[in-house]
């Protein structure tokens, strides 16, 4: 019955249900059409900017993610550790932590981004990828715990049950129930939800903070050596210009026709970042609802 | 009454069963292992399942058509359903007391007698204070709880007519005895048989309790004809009602015999526990008497089952985790070999001298003993084994446990899609295959359907032969009687501090 009645269902109606991959093809889609559109419309430069800050923008929120998971997983074991066989420098591990976790990430990343400009202006930074390399550690180190926090909690819940003593029982040594059973077996879809919540979080610090610093906190800090990101495009004088002009339609109804075709930079880059931080929500949502998290 | 059941989630099929067939105006005993369906099928009959959640069809109507037709609606109004859980039944903001006298069963006057039989060590103003709490997880306890969920069944059988067409009143008891010793379980027995003799009502029995079996054929023969033995089992997705043979069991239970060598005694046991153990602010006394007349050291020497005894709830578990370094206690000693436990042994000493080296331990419920999101073939990674753990020899020490064909896609099935009775078997195989000196068996036989508790038993007992030995913790004292010597039985009694 339940095979005759699956198999009847639409399949798009299944895949509608399936919230996560909806909503990432609707994300991968959404790009493409932009993508298009401004292959057409927008002037080379600006289209090569605009590729430019989306994808530096990708690869440091994909690189926050590595980050995050490498430096949350071996704090994690670091923690058990010192829990486990050196309770002092548990406490120690445990207030530095909180420090970080006390520190507004807007506030920390900024702070980290002022050691960036330093290294940079020191000639110690050269190629983007290095630089791109570190704006995505000072973000992990301020976006780790989320991951660090969600594997604590899973060793703490699964230590309380029965599996855990049953396997050190048997022989079992402690690191591999941690890292293999508990940690990669029993918590990765946990992870991989966390993961989609860091790829949204990386991206709106960083857009906030290539924001803050571009509209010229000081001569100091300046994002004139950094690449170019979704969030510097944006304070760009063009961007605010373009942005600006969609407020202008509001009470200019006729120049609306004319915003997708002569404001397109600004328009695109706000949208990329609104349309991105949606539908990773609704991935991330759905995902959760589909694995019952 | 014939039922045809479909119940699958979205991604798999979890019941699907052509003829699910219960006899009106009979009590059938529904026997077979755990996480099977026995307990799904039930609900989905009695109409206690979701729709939203699951994809179910009964007899080829879907399922919310099934909760308004008038079969299911009758079997909601004059039936009742007690719960394998007791604690999930019972509202936990409302005292036993309000709950035993709400709905269709509230007149109160019905209460005394039924409670009288099922608490006949209290007196009516202690009934009476029991009444007044809450439930909470720990208190009262599994067993008083079942008893008040069996009593509000048997008030609900009450408000039925004798000489009666009762057969459309359905009663579902899923595991009603699961935390009840022998002596309630026979008053519940007594009960139950009695009320069906002279009410004639529909009732299914849902249990692993096979010494059940012994009971009612033991002492109501008179009434045999009116009862149904039935075993569900699963082949290839497809489960099957099949009438069990009590003769088969009650035959092979006869033919049971102690195994190991008398020879053993005079050897060094090779554990010794003293009689006294301290914890939670308890005495823990271990003796060779229910009464705990003669505190006596536990041993156990090389071929030895030892069979640990005692009523729900005493620390059988407690002494068993405290002898494997997994509780901590106030004062306890043990000589394992050469070796001496005691509160003051560090987790290290046992982790290098006796986990997997001189003992290992089968945990009481084998879900939550395995990893549920691992795989079949993951069983025994990890373990610290000499031999390779490739493919053959995974599948040569499976076949040790599972008689049926184990093939490729039984290795890559997900251990949560596994049923009861499997679990158990991998939750046994992950501790034998160590081959240590001494097993802890805490309720190995558990979910076992009747063919596997025979293999199970077999299989101890030929390793017993080599000189394995095993300290048994069991509720199944009927057949753990028959498998250990009256002289290996040791009981537990405890007293506050």
């Amino acid at each position: 019955m339940s095979e005759n009645k699956k198999n009847q269902k639409c399949h798009f109606l299944r895949f509608y249900e399936q919230k996560d991959k909806y909503w990432l093809s609707i994300w991968i889609l959404g790009l493409m059409m932009i993508w298009i559109w401004n292959l057409i419309y927008l002037n080379k430069p600006a289209l090569k900017q605009l590729e430019s800050g989306f994808l530096n923008t990708l690869i440091i929120s994909f690189l926050v993610i590595i980050f995050s998971i490498l430096l949350g997983w071996s704090i994690t074991l670091l923690q058990y550790l010192f829990e486990r066989n050196y309770p002092k420098i548990q406490i120690i591990l445990i207030f530095l932590i909180n420090i970080i976790r006390s520190i507004p990430q807007i506030v920390g990343i900024l702070m980290g981004y002022v050691i960036l400009t330093v290294l940079i202006q020191q000639g110690v930074l050269r190629s983007d990828f290095i630089i791109l390399i570190f704006m995505a550690l000072i973000i992990a180190l301020f976006v780790f715990l989320e991951i660090f926090d969600l594997l604590r909690e899973r060793i703490h819940y699964f230590r309380r049950l029965d599996f855990f003593d049953a396997m050190r029982v048997c022989g079992i040594r402690e690191r591999y129930i941690i890292n293999r059973e508990i940690i990669w077996r029993s918590s990765r879809i946990h992870m991989v939800n966390k993961m989609i919540a860091i790829f949204g979080i990386s991206i709106f610090l960083l857009c906030s903070v290539d924001f803050i610093i571009s509209v010229g906190l000081s001569t100091d800090v300046s994002s004139v050596n950094l690449p170019v990101t979704l969030g510097s495009l944006l304070a760009k004088i063009d961007s605010k210009q373009d942005i600006l002009a969609i407020g202008y339609s509001l009470t200019h109804l006729g120049y609306i026709i004319r915003l997708p075709f002569e404001h397109l930079q600004g328009i695109s880059v706000s949208f990329i970042i609104v349309f991105t931080l949606v539908c990773m929500y609704q991935i991330g949502n759905g995902f959760a609802r589909r694995h019952h998290l | 009454m014939k039922y045809d059941l479909d119940i699958a989630t979205k991604d798999r099929l979890l019941v699907q069963i052509d003829e699910f067939n219960i006899q009106p105006g009979s009590l059938t005993l529904l026997l077979g292992e755990s996480g099977i369906g026995k307990s799904l099928i039930s609900k989905a009959i009695f109409g206690l399942l979701s729709p939203d959640d699951l994809e179910i069809r009964i007899n080829q109507l879907d399922y919310e058509e099934y909760l308004k037709s008038k079969v299911c609606t009758e079997i909601q109004e004059k039936g009742f359903f007690v719960f394998q859980e007791p604690s999930s039944h019972l509202n936990p903001f409302r005292t036993l007391n309000k709950q035993l006298n709400e709905g269709s069963i509230k007149d109160p006057a019905r209460n005394g007698e039924i409670l009288a039989k099922l608490f006949p060590n209290f007196s009516e103003i202690e009934r009476e204070q029991f009444l007044s709490v809450f439930p909470k997880p720990f208190r009262p306890s599994g067993g008083e709880k079942q008893r008040i969920l069996i009593t509000m069944a048997f008030k609900k059988m009450s408000l039925l007519r004798k000489n009666r067409y009762n057969e459309s009143a359905f009663f579902i008891f899923d595991e009603p005895t699961g935390s009840l010793d022998n002596e309630y379980r026979n008053i519940f027995l007594k009960m139950l048989l009695t009320a069906h003799e002279q009410l004639k009502f529909t009732a299914l029995l849902i249990t692993h309790d096979y010494s059940m079996i012994s009971e009612i054929t033991d002492r109501y023969v008179k009434l045999l004809p009116s009862i149904n033995f039935r075993e569900l089992s699963v082949h290839n997705d497809d489960h099957q009602l099949k009438k069990f043979s009590t003769d088969s069991y009650l035959s092979w239970l006869g033919s049971v015999q102690p195994k190991g060598s008398k020879q053993s005694r005079y050897k060094q046991p090779l554990l010794s526990l003293q009689s006294e153990i301290k914890v939670f602010n308890r005495r823990i006394v271990i003796s060779t008497s229910p009464e705990a007349l003669t505190p006596s050291k536990l041993e156990i020497f090389p071929g030895e089952a030892v069979y640990l005894k005692a009523e729900s709830g005493a620390g059988k578990t407690t002494v068993a985790k405290i002898i494997m370094g997994l509780q901590s206690c106030q004062s306890f000693q043990c000589q394992v070999g050469d070796i001496t436990l005691n509160q003051h042994t560090t987790e290290n000493q046992w982790k290098r001298n006796i986990w997997a080296k001189k003992m290992s331990m089968v945990f009481q419920h084998a879900d939550e003993a395995l990893n549920l999101n691992g795989k079949v073939k993951d069983i025994f990674r990890g373990l610290p084994l000499k031999k390779r753990k490739d493919r053959e020899f995974l599948i040569e020490n499976l076949k040790i446990v599972f008689e049926e064909s184990v093939d490729e896609a039984f290795l890559v099935q997900p251990v949560a899609f596994l049923s009861g009775g499997q679990k158990q078997r991998l939750n046994l195989i992950r501790a034998l295959i160590l081959d240590t000196d001494i097993v802890i068996l805490d309720e190995p036989l558990n979910g076992l359907d009747f063919d596997t508790l025979q293999n199970v038993l077999a299989i101890l007992q030929d390793r017993q032969r080599q000189g394995k030995s095993y300290l048994l913790i069991s509720h199944n004292e009927e057949i753990i009687d028959r498998i250990v010597p009256h002289d290996r039985i040791y009981y537990l009694n405890w007293k506050r501090i």
